[in-house]
C-alpha cells in the first residue's frame, strides 16, 4: 500500500482540499497571490516568496453570482471562476494577478477587480501575435508587473532571485515531462484522471513543494503494480481547461487518456524558460512563444497563411506529430468549451492537421458543468465505437 | 419513447413495440419487452443476445451489451437501405447526422446546443398553435407563402409564433415556416459532416410529410424515409445483437449473457 501522506495519495488529498496548504502557509505569514491562467509568470511571484494559487472554477457549483457582472452567453470557465470569487471562496487571497490571455479573461479581470477587495491586484497586458514588437511590448508589461510587485512587497526583485525561481519552475516543467513519459507504455502507468489530480495539486502549492510532490509521484508510479487497466483506445484530448476528474472520467470509462493538451496538461510543460542576461526577456519569450494555447496565433511566416497552408498547419500544430507517434495515439478528442472563440477558431485547421496524420478525431462541444456530461458521454462512446 | 425490436438469425422482424418512456426506465423496458415477447410468442430465455441503446441504455437490467444509439441507428438504417452513406435522425431529445460506410458508423455530428435543432422544437410550437403534432405535416402542405422564423431558440420561435398569430398570419404558413426553420438548422449540422447520397431521414420527425419536404428543399437533394422511422435504432440494436451472437458462436466462445430476470421494476435499487 502506498503511503497516505506521499505521492498520489497526497496529490489526491490536495486536489480534494486545495485550500488546506495555502491556508497553513498564510497562517505562517506567507502572502498568497491568486492567478486564473497559465500565462501569468509565476516565476516572478516565487522569486519574491509569494505563494501562487490558481483560482479555479467549480463544475459542481451552479453559477448564480457572476451574471451580475458578466453576460450569460460567455466563457463558462471565466463565469465559474468569477462566481467562486464573488461567493467569497478566494477572500483569503492577499492579491490577484490577471492577464490578457484571451478577451473573456481580460473583461473578467475588470469585473474581478471591481467586485473584490484584495490588497494587491495587477493586470498584465499581453499581445496575441508572435512578432518581434509583441515581444518587446510584453517585456515592458512584465517590467511594470515587477515594479508593482516590488512596491507591494517592499522588496527588490533581484536577477539572482528571479533566476533561482526560473530554475525551480523549469524543474517542475521537466518533472511533468518525466511524468508524461509514464503514460507511454500500454497500459499507461498513470491515468489521465490521476494526472488531473496531480496537476491541480501543483496549482495549490509553492513551486518547491510541488517539485517534492512530483518527485514522490514519479517514483511511486514507476514502481507501482496497481496502475490503470488497458482499455479500448489510447486517446489524446485537445481542450482549453480540463481540471476536474469528473470530466476526465467520462473519457477514461472506456479508454486510456494518455496525453492531454490542456492548460493543466502538456501545453504548460512542453518547454522551459531560457536563461537570458535580462531574465524578463527569457520569460517574455517563453510565455509568448512556447505555450501552445489557442490564444496565440502562430503563422509560419507573418502574413502568408494563404500561400502555404500545409506549412502553416505545421507551424501551428506541428508539435502534435511526435505526440501521436510516441504515445501511439489512436483517437483524438477536440473538446471545446462552449463560447470559447479562440479555441473554436483553431478547430477546422486542427481537424485538417489530424486528418493529415491519419488520426481519427471528433469535435465535441460542452458546457463545462457537471449537468452537461450525459450528452458528452454518448458522443465519446459513439466515437470509441467508430474507431474500435 | 422506448422501443423493442426482436429479430431472428436472418434479421427478419419478429416483433416491434413502442411505448412512452417517462421517468421509470426500468419499468417501461420490462413492460415493452414483455409485449414484444408476447407478439413474437417467445419466452425471455429464447432470446440469444440483447443490446440496449439510447440515453437509457445503462438502465435496461436484462441487456447483455450497451451500444450507443449512433452505431445502432447507422446499422439499422443500412439494413433497410444498403446504399445509405448519410443518415439524419431527428428525435425528441437530439438530432444526429451520421456518416455510414459499408453499414458501419464512420463519423457523426449531433446538435450541440439545445432543443432548437430537434423534434422538440415542433412539439413546443405545435402546443403554442393549439394543433396536434401529427397534423403539422398536412397543415403545412397548404401553405401559400414563405415565413421566416428563428431557428436559434425554441422559446423565441414560440414567441414569434404567438406574434404571427396575433398579426392574423395563416396557420398553414406559420407551420410551413416552422418546418423550414428546423430543416435549415439541421441542414447546417449535416453540412458540417458532409452529405453523400444515399441520404436517409429517420426519427419521429420523418413521419411528418411537411418536414420531409422542408428537408429536401434545405439540403437540395432527394432523401429516403423508412416505413417505421422511429424503429431504426432498435432495429440496429437487434441486428448488432445478432452479429455479436453469430461471431461469438463462430469463435466458440461463451455468450456474454446475463441472468435474465423480467421482474417487477426495482427502480434504482
Amino acid at each position: 500500500m502506498s503511503d497516505k501522506n506521499k505521492g498520489l495519495s497526497k496529490a489526491q488529498e490536495i486536489y480534494l482540499n486545495r485550500l488546506q496548504r495555502v491556508k497553513e502557509l498564510k497562517a505562517a505569514g506567507k502572502k498568497i497571490i491568486g492567478y486564473p491562467c497559465v500565462y501569468v509568470p509565476l516565476e516572478m511571484l516565487t522569486a519574491l516568496d509569494l505563494v501562487p494559487y490558481r483560482t479555479c472554477g467549480d463544475i459542481k457549483e451552479p453559477i448564480t453570482e457572476s451574471d451580475r457582472a458578466l453576460p450569460s452567453s460567455f466563457c463558462p470557465i471565466m463565469r465559474t471562476c468569477l462566481d467562486c470569487a464573488l461567493k467569497g471562496k478566494n477572500d483569503f487571497l492577499d492579491g490577484m494577478v490577471t492577464i490578457h490571455s484571451c478577451d473573456p479573461q481580460e473583461k473578467t479581470a475588470r469585473a474581478w477587480e471591481s467586485y473584490t477587495n484584495y490588497p494587491y491586484f495587477h493586470f498584465i497586458d499581453m499581445p496575441i501575435t508572435v512578432r518581434p514588437e509583441a515581444l518587446e511590448y510584453f517585456k515592458s508589461q512584465l517590467n511594470d508587473f515587477k515594479k508593482t510587485l516590488e512596491a507591494y512587497t517592499g522588496k527588490k526583485l533581484s536577477t539572482d532571485k528571479l533566476e533561482a525561481a526560473i530554475k525551480s519552475h523549469n524543474q517542475q516543467r521537466a518533472l511533468l515531462r518525466e511524468l508524461y513519459e509514464l503514460t507511454k507504455p500500454s497500459p499507461p502507468l498513470i491515468s489521465g484522471t490521476e494526472i488531473v489530480q496531480v496537476v491541480k495539486a501543483l496549482m495549490s502549492l509553492p513551486a518547491a513543494e510541488g517539485n517534492e510532490l512530483l518527485t514522490e509521484v514519479i517514483s511511486e508510479v514507476k514502481s507501482r503494480t496497481d496502475g490503470p487497466e488497458e482499455k479500448s483506445a489510447r486517446l489524446f484530448i485537445w481542450t482549453s481547461i480540463l481540471d476536474d476528474t469528473e470530466i476526465m472520467k467520462v473519457f477514461e470509462a472506456k479508454a486510456n487518456v494518455v496525453m492531454d493538451e490542456s492548460c493543466g496538461g502538456m501545453r504548460a510543460w512542453r518547454a522551459g524558460v531560457k536563461f537570458t542576461a535580462d531574465p524578463l526577456e527569457g520569460l517574455a519569450d517563453y510565455y509568448i512563444n512556447e505555450i501552445t494555447c489557442a490564444r496565440t496565433f502562430r503563422q509560419a511566416t507573418l502574413g502568408e497563411t494563404r500561400k502555404d497552408y500545409a506549412r502553416d498547419l505545421q507551424s501551428r500544430f506541428g508539435y502534435l506529430r511526435s505526440i501521436v507517434k510516441e504515445w501511439k495515439i489512436n483517437g483524438a478528442i477536440i473538446l471545446l468549451v462552449r463560447y470559447c472563440d479562440p479555441f473554436a477558431f483553431e478547430i477546422p485547421s486542427l481537424k485538417d492537421y489530424l486528418d493529415s496524420l491519419r488520426v481519427p478525431n471528433i469535435y465535441i462541444e460542452y458546457d463545462y458543468t457537471i449537468g452537461a456530461l450525459a450528452p458528452l458521454r454518448t458522443r465519446v462512446e459513439a466515437f470509441l465505437e467508430t474507431i474500435s | 419513447m422506448t422501443k423493442v425490436v426482436l429479430t431472428d438469425k436472418s434479421s427478419n422482424l419478429l416483433s416491434a413495440i413502442k411505448g412512452p418512456t417517462g421517468p421509470e426506465h426500468r419499468q417501461l423496458a420490462n413492460k415493452v419487452m414483455i409485449q414484444a415477447l408476447e407478439q413474437a410468442s417467445l419466452q425471455i430465455d429464447d432470446i440469444s443476445c440483447i443490446v440496449a441503446t439510447g440515453y437509457g441504455r445503462v438502465n435496461v437490467p436484462f441487456a447483455d451489451r450497451q451500444i450507443t444509439e449512433l452505431s445502432c441507428h447507422a446499422r439499422g438504417v443500412s439494413s433497410l437501405f444498403p446504399n445509405v452513406r448519410t443518415a439524419i435522425d431527428i428525435g425528441g431529445q437530439d438530432t444526429k447526422c451520421m456518416k455510414i460506410d459499408n453499414g458501419r458508423l464512420t463519423g457523426f455530428v449531433m446538435n450541440d446546443k439545445c432543443a432548437a435543432g430537434t423534434g422538440r422544437f415542433l412539439e413546443v410550437t405545435a402546443a403554442a398553435l393549439g394543433i396536434e403534432l401529427e397534423d403539422m405535416g398536412d397543415i403545412s402542405l397548404k401553405a401559400t407563402k414563405k415565413i421566416q422564423i428563428s431557428n436559434m431558440c425554441t422559446i423565441f420561435a414560440q414567441q414569434e409564433v404567438v406574434a404571427l398569430l396575433s398579426r392574423g398570419e395563416k396557420l398553414e404558413n406559420i407551420v410551413a415556416g416552422l418546418h423550414d426553420a428546423l430543416a435549415s438548422r439541421v441542414a447546417v449540422l449535416a453540412h458540417r459532416l458532409g452529405i453523400k447520397p444515399d441520404l436517409v431521414l429517420t426519427g419521429g420527425v420523418a413521419k411528418n410529410t411537411g418536414m420531409v419536404r422542408a428537408m429536401k428543399e434545405s439540403l437540395g437533394c432527394e432523401l429516403f424515409v423508412p416505413e417505421e422511422p422511429l424503429l431504426t435504432g432498435a432495429l440496429g440494436a437487434a441486428i448488432l445483437a445478432k452479429e455479436i451472437y453469430v461471431k461469438t458462436v463462430a469463435e466458440g466462445k461463451a455468450l456474454p449473457t446475463k441472468s435474465r430476470r423480467l421482474e417487477k421494476a426495482t427502480f434504482f435499487t
